[in-house]
C-alpha cells in the first residue's frame, strides 16, 4: 500500500473515532448524564464540541476521500506507523468509548467517599462564641441571613442546590438549631461498609467542575429504630437537629424520625451557589422539593 | 515511512477474530464482573476528567491551526527585538496571545527555531507559553474560586521562572543545542491544496493536534483517575503533613501526570486540603513547563545534554520559586 492510501486510511479512522467523541457527547446530554461527570457550567461548554468534532470529521473524510494524492502529505511525521504504534495510539481514543458505550451512567458513591474522606463539618474555620444572627463578614452575612430564614421554618428543608450552604449556616449557629425539625435526602454512607443498620452519614458529593473535584459531604445519622439500608441507599431523612460529639469534635447531627427509601435523584450531586439567600426565596417561591 | 501492507496484517486477523469471539462467548457471563464499584468509580472519574479537559483541549488545537494556517512564521520572528530581555519579555507576550496547549508548542516551536527565532526566546516561549495565557489563566481562576491567589501567584512564578532560565540560557548557551540540522521543515504548506480550501486545511490541522495530545491526555486521565480511585487520600496527607516532602510529591505528581496546563488547575485543587498551597502552586508551574510528556519531545528537539540541563534548570527553579512564594499564600 502507498503513502497516500496509507493517509486515507488514518484520517477515515480519525474521522470514524471524532465521530464517536461527538455522537457520545450527544448521548450522554440527550439521557441528561453529562451531570454525573461535570458541573452544569462546564456541561454548557462540553455540549458544544461535538460542533468542532463533527467538522473535524467532515475534514478528514472529505481529504480522505476526494483528496488529490500530492496534497495528502504527512509533512510533519505526525501520522504513527502502522502495527503496534497506531494500534496504541487508536486502541487509546477508544478506551473512553468503551466505558463510557458499555458501562452504565453511574454517580460517585460510598467507595469514593471512603477515598476521598467525607467531610462532617462544613467550616473552614471554628465559628466565634457569640451566637447572633449579625456580622461584618459579607461570607458571614450571606450565611447569618439564610440562618435566621432557616430558623423561621417549622421544618428546615434542605434543598441540594444549597445543600452545603444550610449546613454550613446551621453550624455557625448550631446551639440556636439544637431541636429543630429538618428534612433532607442523600445516600447512605457507612464508615464501616460492612454494616447495614446503625448511625450512618447521609452524604453528598460537592462537585466544583467535574468528578475529579467531587468532595463528599455528609451530616450523621441516629436512627430512632433500628433499620436495614445498605450502604448507597439513597433516603429522605425527617428527625431533629442536636449537637454531638464525633471523633472529639463537636458536629450537628440528625436524630432521624423517619427514614424513607427514594429513588436516585436526577441531580445526585450538589453545586455551589453564587447567592445561597437569593437561590433560597427562588426555591420557596417555587415549592421545590428536597429530593 | 508509513509501511503498511496487506501481508503484514493478515497474521494479525486471526488472534483478532480469535479474541472478538472469546469476547462475545466470555462477556455476557462476566458482566457482573464488570459491575464492580472500583469500575464505576474509576469510570466516573476518568469521563470526568476527559470531558471537562475536552473544550479546552479542542479549543487550543483550533486556535493553533488557525494560526499555522493563517499566519505565516516570518511575521513573528521578524518582530522579535534582538536585545535579550526585551526578547524575553516578548517571548512571554507571545504566550498571552497565542494559548497554544503545550502538547501543540514543540513542534510550533521546531519551527520557528529554524525560521530564525533565537533559541533562548523560543524556550522562554515553552516555557512561559502553556501558563502565561487567558485560557489558562480563566481555568485555574474558575478551579481555585475561593483561593484567586493561587492564580496569581501561578502566573506571577510562571513569569518568573521563565525570565530567569532564560536569562541563563542566553548567558551560558553558545552554540547550537539542536539535535537535528535545518535539513527537514522546508515549510512548504501541502495543506493549502487541500479539498475545500483553507477552512479544511484548519480542521485537518485541529484533528492532527487533537490525536497529537489526545494520548498524552488520555494517558494522564487514566492515571489520575487511577489514584483518584485507588489512592486512599488520608495517605496522602501523611506525605502533605511533611513541609519538604510535600514538595517533591507533588513535583513528582506534575511529572508523572503529564496533565494539560488548561486542566491541571482542576486536579490541583483536589488536593487543596491535604497539602500546603506552595506545593500546589509547584504543581501548577512546574506541570506545564516539565512532565513526562513534555520531557519526551524537549529530548526529541534539543541534544541530551542541554535538555537535562534545561530539566535542572526547570526543576530548582520552580522549587525554590515555591517554596519562597509560599510565604505569600
Amino acid at each position: 500500500m502507498n503513502e497516500s492510501r496509507s493517509i486515507r486510511l488514518h484520517y477515515l479512522l480519525r474521522a470514524v473515532l471524532l465521530l464517536a467523541f461527538a455522537l457520545y457527547i450527544g448521548h450522554l446530554a440527550q439521557q441528561d448524564a453529562l451531570h454525573y461527570y461535570v458541573a452544569p457550567k462546564l456541561a454548557r461548554w462540553i455540549k458544544l464540541c461535538p460542533i468542532p468534532l463533527t467538522l473535524m470529521a467532515l475534514s478528514l473524510t472529505v481529504q480522505a476521500l476526494f483528496g488529490k494524492g500530492a496534497a495528502l502529505c504527512d509533512c510533519d511525521h505526525r501520522l504513527p506507523r502502522w502495527g503496534i504504534r497506531s494500534t496504541v495510539l487508536y486502541g487509546l481514543f477508544l478506551l473512553p468509548l468503551l466505558f463510557g458505550f458499555l458501562l452504565p451512567d453511574r454517580p460517585l458513591g460510598s467507595l469514593a467517599a471512603s477515598v476521598k474522606g467525607i467531610e462532617l463539618t462544613y467550616n473552614i474555620k471554628e465559628p466565634d462564641r457569640e451566637v447572633q444572627f449579625n456580622t461584618n463578614d459579607p461570607f458571614e452575612v450571606e450565611f447569618a441571613q439564610l440562618a435566621k430564614l432557616l430558623y423561621s421554618q417549622p421544618v428546615i428543608p434542605v434543598y441540594p442546590d444549597i445543600f452545603s450552604e444550610t449546613f454550613g449556616a446551621i453550624e455557625r449557629y448550631k446551639q440556636k438549631f439544637e431541636g429543630k425539625d429538618i428534612a433532607v435526602s442523600g445516600f447512605v454512607y457507612r464508615e464501616n461498609a460492612t454494616t447495614t443498620n446503625g448511625p450512618f452519614a447521609l452524604s453528598r458529593f460537592l462537585v466544583q467542575c467535574c468528578t475529579a473535584d467531587a468532595t463528599p459531604f455528609g451530616i450523621m445519622v441516629y436512627p430512632g429504630t433500628p433499620k436495614s439500608l445498605p450502604a448507597d441507599t439513597w433516603v429522605e431523612v425527617r428527625g431533629k437537629l442536636h449537637v454531638g460529639k464525633y471523633k472529639g469534635k463537636d458536629i450537628v447531627q440528625i436524630s432521624a424520625v423517619s427514614i424513607t427509601p427514594i429513588p436516585r435523584p436526577a441531580t445526585p450531586y450538589i453545586y455551589t451557589s453564587p447567592d445561597s439567600v437569593a437561590e433560597w426565596a427562588k426555591l420557596q417561591a417555587s415549592g421545590k422539593s428536597i429530593r | 515511512m508509513t509501511s503498511f501492507s496487506p501481508v503484514k496484517i493478515f497474521p494479525l486477523l486471526l488472534p483478532a477474530a480469535f479474541l472478538l469471539i472469546l469476547g462475545i462467548v466470555w462477556l455476557p457471563g462476566r458482566l457482573e464482573l464488570l459491575d464492580n464499584a472500583y469500575l464505576h468509580s474509576f469510570k466516573a472519574s476518568f469521563i470526568g476528567i476527559l470531558l471537562e479537559a475536552l473544550p479546552f483541549v479542542l479549543a487550543g488545537a483550533l486556535l493553533s491551526s488557525l494560526l499555522r494556517v493563517f499566519v505565516p512564521d516570518e511575521m513573528i520572528s521578524r518582530w522579535i527585538p534582538r536585545r535579550p530581555v526585551p526578547a524575553i519579555l516578548f517571548a512571554c507576550l507571545l504566550g498571552v496571545l497565542f494559548p497554544v496547549c503545550e502538547c501543540g508548542m514543540i513542534p510550533l516551536v521546531r519551527r520557528l527555531i529554524h525560521k530564525g527565532m533565537p533559541v533562548y526566546v523560543a524556550i522562554v516561549f515553552i516555557l512561559s507559553g502553556p501558563i502565561l495565557n487567558p485560557v489558562v489563566y480563566g481555568a485555574t481562576i474558575t478551579a481555585f474560586r475561593t483561593h484567586p491567589e493561587l492564580a496569581y501567584a501561578r502566573m506571577g512564578l510562571a513569569f518568573a521562572v521563565a525570565f530567569i532560565i532564560g536569562l541563563i540560557v542566553y548567558f551560558t548557551n553558545t552554540k547550537s543545542p539542536l539535535r537535528l540540522s535545518a535539513r527537514q521543515e522546508n515549510g512548504v504548506d501541502h495543506h493549502q491544496s487541500a479539498r475545500g480550501g483553507k477552512a479544511a486545511a484548519v480542521f485537518v490541522h485541529t484533528s492532527d493536534e487533537f490525536f497529537e495530545m489526545g494520548k498524552y491526555l488520555i494517558i494522564g486521565c487514566l492515571l489520575t483517575s487511577g489514584i483518584q480511585t485507588f489512592m486512599v487520600q488520608d495517605s496522602l496527607a501523611a506525605i502533605g503533613g511533611k513541609p519538604l516532602g510535600s514538595y517533591f510529591f507533588m513535583m513528582g505528581l506534575a511529572f508523572l501526570l503529564s496533565l494539560c496546563s488548561t486542566s491541571d488547575a482542576f486536579v490541583a485543587s483536589t488536593f487543596l486540603h491535604a497539602f500546603p498551597a506552595g506545593s500546589l502552586l509547584a504543581f501548577m508551574v512546574l506541570g506545564p513547563m516539565l512532565d513526562f510528556k513534555n520531557a519526551l519531545m524537549l529530548l526529541s528537539l534539543f541534544k541530551t545534554r542541554f535538555a537535562l540541563f534545561l530539566f535542572f534548570l526547570i526543576f530548582s527553579t520552580v522549587f525554590i520559586g515555591s517554596v519562597w512564594m509560599s510565604g505569600w499564600l
